[in-house]
């Protein structure tokens, strides 16, 4: 995948960072805002304009912060557990894949 | 002593003493009105929309899409309008001279002289207000939703709205409002316009919008307020509910990060039109009425989607800056710089590459995902109390979802009589 210019920030909870922690993976979190944990996944236009047709709450934050937002939290679950899956951030077109 | 609203009016209660109001609506036809009318209804009887004393009859809606001006001159940018459909003009046996009773749910509200019955071209209402025709505007779409016949006339408030818990202590109408203002001994008040729960850009707004007003007062005393004017409303699915709006807003004064001498939470019924410009011509009216000296104006103020540039809000206030009497305050965007380890104006800091920006949606997208965000972020009493709201009003969430949309508690309710 081309890396994007659209991130989605999937935030790190304490749940979350366990299972990271767990995979190894906890190198993988940025830190954002003040030292929130944060793993952030790259869509491109398509993707992006997939997203936002697909899940209709999310939300691409024009304004101010250029990333897609508001996805529901079991959909951010599901590109968590990807991202697990593959050990890599990578992972949009295999979960878009689904739908 | 009189006290004077938008335009140089008085601000007059429109509100019958109950005893007359029972005499009065004897025998009249009775009209059931939905939550928008009813909001409009009580904005109009308590001086919020000072100087209108009723829904606009043609001249005055013509005027204002076409010259921003109700039809004596005075500056007024979005219409007001009261909707029948022509089967309900002709079952009501509405025409010129009668007099209605408004009814909500179910309960005597206003008495509604009617002035005048007319039509008007919702297309071309559109374009003049909200500078598109497009139904996916959402204040076209409100517009378009109106039935076709427009009724003009005069309103009085037979029956007082029963406001709710939590929202009662909110509701400060104009008159009430200049008093407090005045116990308060505030020589200036800058408006906080606001529909989100508080994070930190929202309280560094504030707190620069204080400071730019306070410019050249005295520091012996407070002698400037920020008054939180909630916008409460149609609600969207996925807006942060009511509740949690007006009650985390007036938590930044009860923990402490305002105080009560220069901090005070409010509420206005107002269905947003999202009209940009037009709508912060609005809000400085509206804010006018309320006995406020400044008002804050950030980006795209008011706006949607792509509909207006960033500026285009401040560029209409200043073309009839000298027919309003209230000062706009602009602000720049507050940000978090993690090298100067606070939050800073985008005027002031020169980290750039380092700047987080941050917005009301990602704050929204942190607690959707069940993350608290740090204290500099977003502040921990905010945070508990948007939680304890999704408990206690939101069925489980903070933010409106169609139950929340079934069964809420209404803001406000019309007492029988």
């Amino acid at each position: 995948m081309a890396k994007g210019k659209y991130p989605i920030n999937i935030w790190v909870n304490e749940e979350r960072y366990e299972k990271l922690q767990k995979a190894g993976l906890s190198g993988m979190c940025e830190e954002m805002l003040a030292g929130l944990k944060v793993i952030r996944v790259y869509a491109n236009d398509p993707q992006r304009d997939k997203i936002l047709k697909v899940f209709p709450t999310a939300k691409f934050d024009s304004a101010t912060t250029k990333s897609i937002e508001l996805l529901p939290r079991d959909v951010k679950d599901k590109i968590f557990s990807v991202v697990i899956d593959k050990e890599s951030v990578d992972i949009l077109d295999d979960f878009l894949s689904a739908y | 002593m009189s006290e004077t609203g938008h335009g140089g009016k008085e601000i007059k209660e429109r509100i019958m003493e109950p005893s007359e109001a029972a005499k009065r609506i004897k025998g009249l036809t009775e009209v059931p009105i939905r939550s928008q009318i009813a909001n409009e209804v009580i904005d109009i009887s308590y001086g919020f929309f000072t100087p209108l004393e009723g829904f606009m009859g043609k001249a005055d809606v013509d005027s204002v899409c076409k010259n921003m001006k109700l039809a004596d001159g005075t500056v007024w940018s979005i219409p007001i309008l009261f909707d029948l459909s022509e089967g309900e003009v002709a079952d009501y046996g509405v025409k010129e001279g009668v007099s209605l009773l408004l009814t909500y749910g179910g309960n005597p509200m206003a008495i509604f002289e009617v002035e005048e019955i007319f039509d008007y071209d919702k297309k071309a209402m559109c374009q003049d207000v909200y500078g598109t025709d497009e139904d996916k505007h959402p204040g076209c779409a409100r517009t378009y939703e109106y039935k076709d016949k427009f009724i003009g006339g005069k309103i009085t408030l037979v029956n007082r709205p029963k406001i709710n818990p939590p929202y009662d202590p909110y509701f400060i109408p104009p008159l009430e409002m200049r008093k407090a203002f005045k116990e308060k001994g505030w020589e200036r008040v800058v408006a906080h316009q606001t529909r989100n729960v508080p994070h930190t850009g929202h309280e560094w707004l504030m707190k620069g919008a204080w400071f730019q007003s306070y410019a050249e007062l005295t520091i012996e005393k407070p002698l400037v307020g920020v008054l939180v004017n909630a916008i409460i409303g149609a609600k969207r699915k996925g807006d942060y509910i009511d509740e949690a709006i007006i009650l985390t807003q007036d938590e930044l004064r009860k923990s402490g990060y305002f105080g009560d001498h220069n901090h005070l939470t409010s509420l206005t019924f107002w269905d947003m039109r999202y009209a940009g410009p037009r709508e912060a011509i609005f809000h400085a009216m509206l804010r006018t009425n309320l006995g406020l000296s400044h008002h804050m104006y950030g980006r795209d103020h008011a706006g949607v989607g792509t509909y207006y540039g960033a500026y285009d809000a401040h560029h209409l206030l200043a073309s009839v800056q000298d027919d309003l009497d209230i000062t706009p305050v602009y602000s720049m965007n507050w940000l978090f710089c993690p090298h100067c380890g606070e939050i800073t104006s985008e005027g002031l800091c020169n980290h750039r590459d380092e700047w987080q920006k941050f917005s009301g949606t990602l704050i929204r997208s942190i607690v959707q995902d069940g993350v608290k965000p740090p204290r500099l972020i977003f502040r921990p009493e905010v945070f508990d109390l948007v939680l304890e709201c999704a408990d206690k009003y939101g069925f489980g969430s903070p933010f409106v979802t169609d139950e929340y949309l079934e069964k809420r508690i209404p803001v406000f309710e019309i007492p029988p009589m």
